[in-house]
Parts: C-alpha cells; structure tokens; sequence
C-alpha cells in the first residue's frame, strides 16, 4: 500500500492510521451506509461489516463464514503456511471445538474465579510499586506484567522468564503491523517467515520455549496448563506437535496482549473521564459496568476475517462464495444504533453486548472471563488506595490495525481532585 | 402441556458446546458442566422462564442451546 492509503478517506486498513488511534470517522462512514463496502485490500479486498448486527450475523453463522478458509487476517496464507500456523482462531467445527475442549476447563467463569486471589495479589504489588515510583510507564509498570504474570502463573511458567515472554510478545505486535524492527534471523530463527504467526522471528522463539516446557512437563507434570495439554497429547487426544506449538503460542500472545491493551485504555479513560472514576468510588457496584465499558473502549483486538462458504447476503449486499469479510469490532463498538452516546466513555452503561471478545460467536474469545477478572481486581485495588491517575505523556500506539496496542504512556497518580 | 408462568424447557446440543461455561454462569440451577468432558447438561426439570431461556440462547457463543418448545 502508497502512501496515498492514510489520504484516502475510505481506507481503515493502512497500518500508519492507527498510530493517532482508530479512525473513528472513517468507520462512522462506512456505518451509514445501507450496504457493505467493498474495500480494496492487496491485490483483492473485502466486504467491511461495521455495524453491530451485521457484525453478530457472520460471527454466529460459521458455517455460512468460516474461519479455517484463507486465514483469519485480512491477507490469505499459502496452504502451508496456514497449516503451519494454525490454531484454536483458525479453524472451524469439528477441530476448533475439539482444541476448545482442551483448554476450555481452565477457562470457565467457575474456574477462572478461583484464581481471584492471586490476581488480587499481583495487581496490588505492581499498584504499590507504581505509587512508591511516583508513576511511570502505565504499560511498563503494571498494564503489562499483571496478565503475563497471570497467564504464565496458569500455564506453569517460572516468573523469572515473564519479561523474555513479554519481549517476545513485543515483537509479535510489530508483526500484525507492517515494520519489523528484527532480522528474520533473530533468536537463532531459521523457518521460513511465512511459516510463522505474525511472520515473525518471535514466533520460532516462542514455539521453542513452548517446545521446552514440553519437554520438561513430560518427565515432571505439575497442576499446570502445559502439564494438562503434554497429558492430552499422550492419551491420545488428538493433539498434534503442531496444534501444540500454536496453542502455546496462542495463549501467551492473547493472554497478555489484549488484557494488557485493555488497562492500558482503560487507565488513559479513567485520567481523561475523572467524574467517572469518582462514580465508581463512590458506587463500588459500578466496578462490574466500568469494566464492561473499559472492555468496550479498548477494543483490544479491532477485527476478525472470515471467508464466505457460499453465495450468501448481508445488509442487501451480495456476498460471493469465496469472498473475504471482515469483522470490525472497532466499528460494532461504537454502534450509534445499540450504544447510545458511543463516544461518551460511561462507566455505569447498562448495556453490555459489546464485541470486545468477538461477534458472539462460537471463537468467543477463550480468556474473557480472565480479562474480566484482571480489569475488575485491577480497579478495586485502585478504589481501595484512592489512586487517580494523571496522564503525563501522549500515548505511544501500534502502528498495526488488527491489535488497539499501546507501546507506553505515562502516568501519575495522584490525589483526589 | 402448560407449563405455567411461561417456564419452558430447555436443551443443549453437546456436538455445539465449546465449554464456555456461560449457562452455568447464567443458570447454575438448569446447566452444569461436566468437569471432565467441560460439556454442559441440563440438570434437574430443565425449565426456565422464557425470558430468561432466550438469555441463554442468545449469549450461548456455539448456538448449543435451544428452547425445546414441545410438540403435542
């Protein structure tokens, strides 16, 4: 893509837009009209679904879209390559409900609650040191570390290891942009690219790490995610190297990128909206709708592909058999006909049927409980220190337009206004 | 059949179910996950009131619950 992509004002893939933050207006457009765009992509395109309904149609009709055709992002994939690659997101039933079912235990809102404790424990220790500090990097000194301690807690990663797996992660980022800033050769890598999630040298790391842990757990299993899975794969439950690496992968990436991305929002919503934050101290049952809406704000992950199955219509448009449709949960979120005020942050909004998580669907984002769960202890351990957060520096944002991520912004506490 | 205050019963289809846990979340009283297969089952009569079945129905993410409206 020309640079001409960031001017043209029906674009909302160009990765360099994202830098200043989801264009807003673009899809605002693409909203009012009656039909779906047809927005150009590579040397093809695909059908924009912005609006909340429509968004709901294809994610609930994954026979109609599918998710084990082409790829999930807006680029197709050689057969290979999508082999390679594929995980829990890229695939339809019967084997994405036979890989769900794997880790889906660990995941249920009855399990994750059970991990409060040590959730409440981690958020209180990164909230203390960033007082004591007097701020910093919000993303650096507590958005960050509180999922990937808590993801890596769950799948039995030793926490001295925590900040490589975050590094690794920054890199995976960068990887759903369009700059890499490492040699295709780093960390020993030697695959193919192409043959790897997010394109990225990174991947091979992490697919070596999980590799390791594999290892490991077989000769000495402990109550652990990795430990749950080496035991599925020799009972014979049908879990392949492969499906192995990029589960692996996949719940490292997702299980600290989006939560990460969401209090990253969530604490540049809360210094810009303080009458908001005093809401919530001053209602603590607002905790509940405050998280719903920071979950909203965020959007973590702005878009899901699928590929059409068949001939098939949506909003009077006619969608071929083959053809690519994307989901904007960007967009869906900020629905002037489901959220009323969209662009007013709300933190006692009553509705709830947001799309951070996706469309409803059956790829229901697997951690949504756990994300829930880490925002909401996060702002009660913030009610119970009366920490306000002042805002110190611009945001530095991803320049990708598949992850809403925020590199680093500075923030202060500070007293009551 | 009546079945009073609107109360009607409610299936899920096990071939669907991703083990999302939300009916539990939802209706501990009418679903239940097996802990080793994380499927979901109805437990006990089954009955909701309408409402709320189609609450169920509409957050289930795998379409694996309907509201078995009988046939007489």
């Amino acid at each position: 893509m020309g640079p001409c992509a960031a001017t043209d004002p029906t674009n909302v893939t160009e990765p360099s837009l994202y830098l200043q933050g989801i264009p807003h207006d673009r899809f605002a457009r693409l909203r009012a009209r009656p039909d779906l765009a047809w927005h150009p992509y590579e040397s093809d395109g695909f059908w924009a679904v912005s609006r909340h309904a429509d968004v709901r149609h294809v994610s609930r009709n994954p026979e109609l879209f599918s998710s084990a055709i082409g790829h999930t992002n807006l680029w197709d994939l050689e057969a290979d390559a999508l082999e390679a690659r594929r995980s829990l997101i890229d695939t339809d039933a019967p084997d994405h409900t036979r890989l769900r079912r794997l880790v889906a235990r660990a995941f249920t809102p009855k399990n994750i609650r059970r991990w409060e404790s040590t959730v409440r424990a981690i958020a209180a220790e990164l909230l203390d040191e960033f007082t004591a500090q007097g701020g910093g990097d919000w993303v650096d000194m507590v958005a960050a570390p509180l999922p990937i301690q808590v993801i890596l807690t769950m799948l039995g990663v030793p926490t001295e290891d925590a900040a490589y797996l975050v590094e690794l992660s920054n890199y995976l980022v960068e990887g759903t942009g369009d700059a890499q800033s490492i040699p295709p050769d780093a960390f020993g890598n030697t695959t193919d690219l192409r043959l790897l999630p997010f394109n990225s040298p990174a991947s091979h790391a992490l697919f070596e790490y999980g590799e390791g842990m594999r290892q490991r757990r077989r000769v000495d299993p402990q109550d652990d995610l990795v430990s749950h899975l080496v035991q599925a794969e020799s009972e014979g439950e049908q879990i392949s190297r492969s499906e192995y690496r990029n589960m692996f992968h996949l719940l490292v990436f997702a299980g600290n990128e989006t939560t990460r991305t969401a209090i990253s929002h969530g604490a540049m919503a809360l210094a810009a909206n303080p009458h908001e934050w005093q809401r919530v101290l001053d209602d603590p049952a607002l905790i509940d709708s405050a998280t719903e809406e920071i979950l909203r704000w965020a959007t973590p992950v702005m878009h899901m592909r699928r590929t059409a199955t068949a001939d098939t219509e949506l909003a009077g448009t006619s969608i071929a058999k083959g053809d690519k449709v994307v989901m904007w949960y960007a967009s869906a979120n900020r629905d002037e006909a489901v959220f009323e005020d969209p662009f007013r942050f709300d933190a006692g909004r009553a509705n709830r049927d947001h799309f951070a998580f996706g469309g409803g669907g059956p790829h229901l984002c697997l951690g949504a409980f756990l994300a829930r769960l880490e925002v909401a202890v996060l702002l009660e351990e913030m009610a119970k220190r009366s920490i306000w957060l002042e805002q110190t520096s611009d945001p530095q944002r991803a320049r990708s337009n598949f992850v809403h991520g925020v590199l680093s912004v500075d923030m202060r506490p500070k007293r009551a206004p | 059949m009546d079945l009073g205050e609107g109360l009607v019963p409610v299936a899920v289809d096990q071939g669907l179910c991703v083990g999302g846990g939300i009916c539990e979340m939802l209706e501990p009283a009418v679903f239940e996950l097996d802990d080793d297969t994380v499927i979901s089952s109805v437990i006990g009569d089954g009955l909701l009131p309408r409402s709320r079945a189609e609450a169920v129905v509409n957050r289930c993410p795998a379409q694996a619950i309907s509201i078995a409206e009988q046939e007489q």
